[in-house]
């Protein structure tokens, strides 16, 4: 399985461990994610909060570099994903939008490929049995509160769940490895992620809310699929008065253990909320 | 209050202006409040998605420019989400904030955050957290938050020290200049 790859600026610093993760549990079910040549920024909240050419056309000319490869693009942060997704969904329908980004960019993009999330490739090419097979170190003893936040399910249009007030994706993947998964309402309640530098009470409201209502409903750690909704939940938990110590993973990092795969090889020594003592138990 | 209410007729104008091919689908607002009711920001901002909507349709361009909520949304989508209606909140919001030159008091940090992170992308092509941060910090004045984390993140690999370097900066650089540009001439 051979996919075009998008990094995105994060997993190359704030979110190391997610890129860690990623290519390390990519090599262990063979998936082949091939870097799209020279990619730049998606734009992320500040473009399509100043514009909305500019907004499609960073991301358009990330697919422009993947077209002549003209495989599924796949990308693991979820901002990115909500922006390269968005553009290509507009870009297909709205043809004024596309001529304008082909004046802007100096090529047309049609919004013929595909944008997918990791989640959705592990949980549709890969599949749950083909990973179950390769587990060598269940996950017994951890319960999981997997956490989407708002971008990998909204709008409807864009979700990688075909239920997106209540997505199954990161639950099915993580009782497959073996792990519990537990059932709670936040799972795509807002953390508050572009505000993580401007407004850091808003977000310490927002995560606190998150991070009460997961250890309420019983679980000993989070899963998530977002560099931002990572840094917000794990970071604010040093600022939040009440004391949660709840780990926050990517779900590669899960994935990874479950395949075998050393702590360093995944960027687990990078979590702020050391997780040494929910893992003792797998 | 069933006088302002007859006074208050849709503002064809405005709307020409704010949403000129119909894409938010702001009339078909049916003001069922289901958008605001799981608003992330709810708690927090002076107007709620279904009140931004009605102010759009009634053309108070001021009052909407003036407001905190299009600077205080955390793009979540839920309101769009929900909506019955399929009307576009987060779009009209984004519209607003592009066309709204300043945020008002303490949230003038979330605008000077979005230029200083553009300006980052369009000189690296790809975002420099570091300096980011430092430009972010020095043109806010917010100099403290967060200063003590900064260690911990260091040592842990959390930020590059050193900027991106990827070819694609000039391409990148190029579309800044052209959209600018563009939004001048308009
Ligand atoms: S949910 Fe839709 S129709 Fe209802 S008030 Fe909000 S925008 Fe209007
Ligand atoms: S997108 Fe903005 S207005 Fe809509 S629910 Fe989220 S925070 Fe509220």
């Amino acid at each position: 399985m051979k996919y075009s790859f998008f990094p995105g600026c994060s997993l190359e610093s704030t979110a190391r461990d997610f890129g860690m993760s990623v290519h390390a549990v990519a090599k262990a079910l063979a998936i082949e994610l091939e870097e799209i040549p020279d990619w730049t920024c998606c734009g992320s909240t500040p473009a399509h909060a100043t514009d909305a050419v500019l907004a499609a056309a960073l991301p358009a000319r990330n697919l422009l570099a993947a077209e002549k490869a003209g495989r599924d693009v796949v990308v693991c942060c979820a901002s990115c994903y909500g922006r390269l997704a968005s553009a290509n969904y507009e870009l297909a329908k709205d043809e004024k939008l596309r001529s304008e980004v082909a004046s802007i960019i100096g090529q047309e993009y049609s919004g013929g490929l595909k944008v997918r999330h990791l989640l959705e490739v592990l949980i549709k090419d890969v599949g749950t049995s083909e990973i179950r097979d390769l587990v060598v170190r269940p996950l017994k003893g951890l319960k999981v509160a997997c956490y989407y936040g708002c971008l990998l399910t909204r709008p409807p249009e864009l979700s990688i769940a075909d239920e997106p007030e209540d997505p199954r994706l990161m639950e099915e993947l993580l009782e497959a490895v073996g792990a519990e998964t537990i059932e709670w309402p936040y799972k795509t309640e807002c953390c508050g992620a572009s505000f993580s530098i401007t407004r850091v009470e808003t977000v310490k409201r927002l995560c606190s809310e998150i991070l009460k209502m997961a250890d309420e409903s019983g679980a000993n750690c989070i899963a998530v699929a977002c560099p931002l909704c990572q840094t917000n939940l794990d970071l604010r938990q040093l600022d939040i008065e009440e004391k949660f110590n709840l780990p926050v993973f990517y779900f590669t990092q899960l994935l990874g253990l479950a395949l075998g795969l050393s702590n360093e090889k995944l960027g687990i020594g990078k979590l702020m909320t050391d997780p040494t003592k929910v893992l003792q138990f797998c | 209050m069933s006088s302002r209410i007859i006074e208050n007729k849709v503002d064809i104008d405005y709307l020409q202006k704010l949403d000129p091919s119909g894409e938010f689908r702001l009339t078909a607002c049916l003001q069922c409040a289901r958008c605001s009711s799981g608003c992330t920001m709810r708690e927090e901002t002076d107007f709620l998605p279904h009140q931004l909507n009605r102010m759009a349709i009634l053309g108070l361009e001021k009052e909407l420019m003036g407001s905190k909520a299009i600077w205080m949304c955390v793009s979540c989508q839920t309101c769009f989400s929900r909506c019955p209606m399929q009307v576009n909140t987060p779009a009209m919001i984004d519209k607003l904030r592009g066309m709204a030159l300043d945020a008002p008091g303490e949230l003038k940090r979330v605008k000077i955050f979005n230029d200083v992170m553009l300006s980052s992308i369009k000189r690296f092509g790809r975002t420099y957290d570091f300096m980011l941060m430092a430009i972010y910090k020095l043109r806010s004045g917010d100099l403290f938050t967060d200063l003590t984390k900064l260690p911990a993140m260091l040592r842990k690999g959390k930020f590059n020290l050193f900027p991106p370097r990827t070819a694609g900066r000039k391409s990148v650089r190029g579309i800044f200049n052209r959209v600018f540009g563009r939004r001048e001439q308009r």
